[in-house]
């Protein structure tokens, strides 16, 4: 028997401000370790977090002690398991099809983009994160889900509280008191749209789950739209906003981008060097190893796709954003049977549509002071702001 | 072990040595063929492990299930009546020699 090492130095804050720093030594020193503070196994080479998350026979989504279910009062499709998570999924599926992605929500978002970019002053500090990065994944999101007269003011508030929701590890009221809140506002938008769907059937999620042949229970509908809506934002958000940072302060990388066109390989190289969830976790359903070290049953894993993107077997200098790397696959969008069902949307909108978009229209976009830039989050992780100056 | 080719849409061949019991996608990715890319790791639920096996093969191949067919309509390339999720083809003996055509685009 030999179970996993605890490391009892490692506090909260530091994964929150310096996570990379510290999974940079667990790689190198023990890549399966008992963290005291978070209570959790944690796993930081990138072939552990992989196998973990496509082994869902053996690691269950279904952690019992997550404050989720209580933030979002129902059991999602997030924490459900072969064929019950297979058909909740299959649901909402039909929503993300390419042919849907190429004819109605790439169009859309393009829309948007447009928009929302030629409202953006010129010549002034102009702040991304609360002008662009956040209010149009809120716009694209409503359209998509189903309830495009949710505000992009509504949907960023919701989705906050649902993340700090399930998040609230300590159980505080303030996190809970907050959800319950949005709870009652966004049951109602949803259920506003329901008699005019059926009327009018399009191929939003919401649609697509309610005229199906055999549809799921509504309480399914509901909560798993608001997976979404916790799900839809920050990411598509935190990542516009770090490959922009990435792009930025890296002047030569971006001039050969705009050379080549290669925008999506810029993408990508934000989602892996700043990966936007950095963490998931998995409960073992038996006991089994892990390297060598005894997993027991019960033991709630923490894969962490942030470390696994850095991993010095698969990069170079991992720590360093490098747009022009050669191709390599990251974890940020998970992987096994829950990988995340708007990777291809974040794909198009931010890769092929709002990069090449926003250098085209600002070519000389400026960032003011990059070094005061900070970068915040354990379980979510990205800027907290980019502000920079158009011309 | 059984002996499989992946055919990229640039006619460039590639061959593996594969393990019985494994699927035609583990065996792509333990042999670092491009064009698999199987986000979800099997699981049936996105694929982008999408092949065409080769018209001389396909009877022993077998045919999608519905679950199978049902998820070929997300794939990015067309569907053609030799469309199949590489990680549903189970590897046998019977498969050495085993020919498939990778599509255009998983993504
Ligand atoms: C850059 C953008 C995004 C990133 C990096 C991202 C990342 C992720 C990750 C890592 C997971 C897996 C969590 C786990 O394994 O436990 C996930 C799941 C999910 N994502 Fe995303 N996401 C992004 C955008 C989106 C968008 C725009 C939507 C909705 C339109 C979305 C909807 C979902 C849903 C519904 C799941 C749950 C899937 C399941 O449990 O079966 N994501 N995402
Ligand atoms: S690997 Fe995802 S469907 Fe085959």
């Amino acid at each position: 028997m030999s179970f996993a090492p605890t490391d009892d130095t490692i506090t909260i804050d530091q994964l929150t401000r310096d996570p990379y720093s510290v999974y940079r030594r667990l790689r190198a020193e023990a890549p399966v370790v008992r963290v005291k503070s978070i209570g959790r196994t944690l796993l930081t080479k990138a072939a552990d977090t992989r196998a973990v998350k496509d082994n869902p026979a053996l690691f269950s989504n279904n952690d019992p002690n997550t404050p989720m279910k209580r933030a979002f009062q129902a059991h999602t499709l997030m924490r459900k398991d072969g064929a019950e998570h297979m058909r909740e999924r299959m649901a909402m599926m039909p929503t993300f099809s390419p042919v849907n992605l190429k004819t109605i929500w790439g169009p859309a978002y393009e829309k948007h983009a447009a928009a929302y970019l030629d409202r953006l002053p010129r010549n002034e500090v102009v702040e991304l994160f609360s002008t662009l990065a956040g209010p149009l994944a809120a716009r694209i999101l409503a359209e998509i889900l189903g309830i495009p007269d949710a505000t992009d003011e509504e949907m960023q508030f919701w989705s906050q509280a649902l993340i700090d929701g399930a998040g609230n590890f300590g159980y505080a009221d303030e996190p809970f008191k907050r959800v319950d809140g949005c709870h009652d506002a966004m049951n109602a938008m949803v259920e506003s749209r329901v008699p005019l769907l059926k009327a009018e059937p399009d191929q939003s999620a919401l649609s697509v789950m309610i005229n199906a042949d055999d549809p799921i229970e509504f309480s399914q509908v509901l909560a798993n739209l608001k997976i979404a809506i916790g799900g839809g934002i920050n990411e598509p958000r935190d990542s516009l906003l770090t490959v922009l940072f990435g792009l930025l302060t890296n002047p030569d990388q971006l001039e050969e981008i705009k050379r080549s066109g290669n925008w999506s390989a810029a993408f990508e190289e934000g989602l892996r060097w700043v990966a936007p969830i950095q963490a998931s976790s998995r409960c073992a359903n038996e006991d089994t190893q892990i390297r060598g070290i005894d997993i027991a049953k019960g033991e709630i894993i923490m894969t962490a796709q942030a470390s696994a993107n850095h991993d010095e077997e698969l990069f170079e200098d991992g720590d360093k954003f490098n747009a022009l790397r050669p191709k390599t696959t990251h974890q940020s969008f998970g992987s096994g049977p829950h990988h995340c069902m708007g990777t291809h949307l974040a794909r198009l909108t931010i890769g092929k549509i709002m990069l090449p978009m926003i250098f085209e229209r600002f070519p000389d976009m400026q960032l003011v002071e990059p070094e005061k830039v900070v970068w915040w989050g354990f379980g979510f992780r990205g800027p907290l702001s980019l502000p920079v100056r158009l011309n | 072990m059984p002996r499989l080719t992946f055919v990229s849409p640039d006619g460039n061949e590639t061959t593996v040595e594969a393990s019985t019991g494994d699927s035609v996608m583990q065996a792509a990715l333990a042999g670092n063929v491009d064009g698999i890319v199987a986000e979800c790791g099997g699981a049936m639920m996105c694929a982008t492990c999408h092949v065409y096996v080769a018209d001389d093969w396909a009877p022993k191949t077998g045919t999608p299930s519905d679950g199978e067919r049902a998820m070929l309509d997300f794939a990015a390339s067309e569907v053609k009546p030799t469309s199949r999720l590489s990680c549903q083809i189970a590897i046998t003996d019977e498969l050495d020699g085993l020919t498939v055509h990778l599509p255009d685009a998983q993504i």
